[in-house]
């Protein structure tokens, strides 16, 4: 065995503990979790449906964890882990799931088969098995401090940006702030105009905030290859400038894997709870609306859905919050078939995206999405995930459809009565 | 061997013996799964753990509308089969008086009509997700030969018992034997098989539900 | 002479204009930085914008095609990122502002739209060049500049 396929081994039995255990043995290769998964539901390959990608932290539990299989191991009858599996399984792993799951909330056995995947994935990255995009993304992440290698002048120039627009002036490293705002790569680079829309609410919400030049990112690479390590050193990033800075409420942004790796994943990670809070823009928005804090003027006058990023809404727990503040503006609002925590993924988040060999069932399965908007025909869509946001606008574009994305923070920022 | 004797054995000393192993079996897959433990979730929570987890094991059983319009064969011949299971196990008066002298106490029967209809539906139902399992091309993927043979136990009992109660074929004690023994095997092969899904599910669903309650999510 | 100092001025003016004027004046502020983009699609769509005899067909043709330049401008997540090439992305965003129509736009105003894209362009050409210049400066007030002469003429 390779070093690496030792490791790789050696990550999956860590990983294997009774939730995994009571999921494996359940399973009864019913297939409804096929049906619930888009890339399987949009391009019809069985090996693309959900239980089949963990296929490998299968076989390490059935070998290492069970009495069957441990005896069937003695007798060379149990299925192997090797390199040949791992390989085939990259394209499963990485390319077919965004880690979105509807499959979870779909399994009559109450199978948590995102997290299965999840967990292979720290297998799969270290045995040598995670795609290209995604190492890249994960050594700049580590060595500058952004996956898309945004260093801190470069934030600075978009926030001095930002203070020639509005007069405002933009709050770096203030101690004993109330909320630490952080922001993802790419919106940095692709949608900046969301730092200026932050700064706008965040002061006629009256309310004390700050970015910290230590710790800006929110994307948390780690999450999306598996390198749990990696994840934790990126999240210590964060607590450390958090504890220096002594804020009360760490803000993810529009990012949806951001927002899972801080919130749900980030004490688990650094082994500690957090002295501090953590909420989505999201949240904290509608705690201002709740306190009275935003004052909206006009209306957006278009029909508006909203698309839920999985990481936010099924898997996070944000999913009142974006239609309270949504009603605040628009009066003519439409839910997409399917909603909620059962929305369907855009089928670009959790790596996918960064990985350029999965650009084609990328767009492939936007038709999933494509099909949720042909029914309910809105004439812009709002979302909070500018990963989301990107892709959306790729596949509409890629099927000739002139729908309009619309972050809820920007959205809002342009209603904020004077 | 006579019929009698080997109906004798069967009753006796081959029940025990499934037994044993189908008691022993089960205690050894759910230490397997408990004793393996998992770690506190130190995250900040939103909901309850015990709430979700608990409202998920209930819950589970009814998919949603969406859901229920993609999968249609698999949950309502799925349900039919194992209502049909139960009924055919627990509410049939033979098998209630069996209960009664393994454990002490019983309880109300279903109309002897009523639970063979149910039988033979059950049947039915297993014989279209055998079929469906070899046709549809995401089953014909996954499926391995421990589905087929866990299949093949599930419908034995079915299938003898009902010929044992209609006396066809053979005679009564042979049949009645016949019957016994292919409850005997399933209850021996259960506990190595996918069939533990009957016990665990009631964990998944509950882990399940208490990891998506802690973000407030009802799962 | 009209005479524009500040971004409220500004604003309001651009919203004062009616939708081909903004289109008009939006098309003279990319053409200050299309040379940040190597996208011919662009240089096609902001002719198309500078048109004031454009056809509704011609605008929404230049439209799709300013949209598919977006797309293919943009950085993917986790991809490294090159402000050089974000600045093309920025114009392709000011050139779709422009040439969308008045009741699609952000805050009913393509120009004002399509002023901010620019000066992002300008912004990410700063960020590589390690330019200690206050970013964006010198694009407001040349934008203020082309306005005012837009307005008198």
């Amino acid at each position: 065995m390779s070093a690496s396929l030792e490791k790789g081994i050696n990550a999956l039995k860590e990983q294997v503990d009774s939730t995994v255990a009571a999921f494996f043995s359940s399973c009864t290769h019913c297939g409804m979790c096929a049906d619930a998964c888009l890339f399987y539901t949009e391009t019809d390959e069985a090996k693309r449906m959900p239980i089949n990608k963990a296929e490998p932290l299968r076989r390490i539990w059935k070998s290492e964890y069970t009495l069957l299989g441990r005896v069937g191991k003695m007798f060379g009858l149990t299925a192997k882990v090797d390199d040949a599996l791992l390989t085939e399984w990259e394209t499963l792993v990485y390319d077919s799931c965004t880690l979105c799951g509807r499959c979870s909330m779909v399994c009559p056995v109450g199978n948590d088969i995102a997290l299965l995947i999840r967990k292979t994935r720290e297998g799969m990255a270290a045995a040598g098995h995670a795609p290209e995009g995604l190492i890249g993304a994960t050594t700049r992440a580590v060595t500058i401090g952004s996956p898309m290698g945004v260093k801190l002048p470069a934030l600075m120039a978009q926030i001095g940006h930002v203070e020639k627009d509005t007069g405002m002036k933009i709050p770096v490293d203030v101690e004993g702030a109330e909320y630490m705002l952080l922001l993802s790569s790419m919106e940095i680079m692709n949608f900046p105009e969301f730092i200026e829309a932050a700064a706008k609410i965040f002061d006629k919400a009256g309310v004390s905030w700050t970015i910290s030049t230590e710790a800006f990112e929110a994307t948390n690479s780690g999450i999306q290859i598996g390198v749990s390590d990696i994840a934790a050193e990126l999240v210590q990033r964060i607590v450390d400038a958090a504890e220096k800075l002594k804020v009360k409420t760490v803000i993810s942004p529009e990012c949806g894997h951001a927002y899972m790796a801080i919130r749900w994943e980030g004490p688990n990670l650094v082994g500690k709870p957090f002295s501090f809070k953590v909420r989505h823009i999201l949240e904290v928005l509608d705690e201002f609306r709740q306190d009275g804090r935003l004052k909206i003027t006009g209306k957006e006058e278009q029909r508006l859905t909203y698309h839920d990023p999985c990481q936010i809404s099924r898997r996070g727990g944000v999913i009142d919050q974006p239609r309270n503040l949504i009603k605040m503006f628009s009066d003519d609002f439409v839910e997409m078939p399917d909603t909620g925590k059962m929305n369907w993924c855009c089928g670009a988040g959790g790596g996918v995206s960064s990985n350029e060999r999965a650009d084609e069932i990328r767009l492939k399965v936007f038709q999933r999405k494509k099909d949720q908007l042909d029914e309910i025909k809105p004439d812009a869509i709002v979302s909070a995930c500018s990963n989301c946001r990107i892709h959306l606008e790729d596949g509409l574009e890629e099927y000739h459809m002139d729908i309009p994305l619309l972050s809820l923070t920007e959205t809002l920022a342009e209603h904020l009565a004077d | 061997m006579s019929e009698i004797e080997f109906l004798d054995w069967v009753r006796g000393q081959g029940f025990q013996i499934a037994v044993i192993i189908f008691v022993a079996g089960v205690i050894i897959r759910f230490a397997e799964i408990l004793l393996l433990g998992r770690k506190t979730n130190l995250a900040e929570a939103k909901g309850s753990e015990m709430g979700g987890g608990l409202r998920t094991i209930v819950t589970r059983s009814v998919p949603d509308k969406s859901t229920f319009k993609r999968s249609t064969f698999i949950v309502v011949a799925g349900y039919i089969f194992h209502i049909g299971l139960f009924v055919t196990i627990f509410l049939f008066a033979p098998h209630i008086l069996m209960f009664k002298e393994v454990i002490g106490f019983g309880w109300p029967s279903l109309p002897t009509p009523v639970v063979d209809a149910m039988a033979v539906v059950s049947i039915i139902a297993l014989l279209a997700i055998l079929v469906h399992r070899m046709r549809d091309n995401v089953l014909r993927f996954i499926s391995t030969t421990e589905d087929y043979l866990v299949w093949m136990l599930t419908i034995l009992p079915l299938i003898t018992g009902y010929i044992a109660f209609h006396r066809i074929g053979m005679t009564a004690p042979t049949l009645l034997a016949i019957h016994i023994l292919s409850v005997e095997l399933l209850l021996v092969v259960f506990p190595f098989t996918k069939l533990m899904h009957a016990f665990t599910l009631v964990m998944a669903r509950w882990y399940n539900g208490a990891i998506s309650g802690y973000r407030g999510v009802e799962s | 002479m009209s005479q524009i100092t500040n971004d409220a001025e500004f604003k309001q003016a651009l919203q004062d204009l009616d939708a081909t004027q903004q289109r008009l004046v939006a098309a003279k502020f990319i053409e200050h930085v299309l040379s940040l983009s190597d996208d011919n699609r662009i240089n096609r769509a902001v002719k198309a914008a500078a048109d004031e005899s454009a056809s509704d067909g011609e605008i929404s043709d230049a439209l799709k095609s300013a949209r598919a330049a977006i797309m293919d401008s943009s950085t993917r997540c986790g991809a490294e990122g090159n402000w050089t090439d974000q600045a093309g992305y920025f114009v392709a965003r000011a050139a779709v502002a422009a040439l969308t129509p008045q009741a699609q736009s952000k805050s009913g105003s393509p120009a004002w739209q399509a002023a901010l894209s620019c000066r992002m362009a300008q912004t990410s050409i700063e960020i590589d060049s390690a330019s200690t210049d206050m970013p964006g400066h010198s694009e407001n007030e040349w934008q203020y500049d082309v306005l005012a002469k837009h307005l008198d003429a």
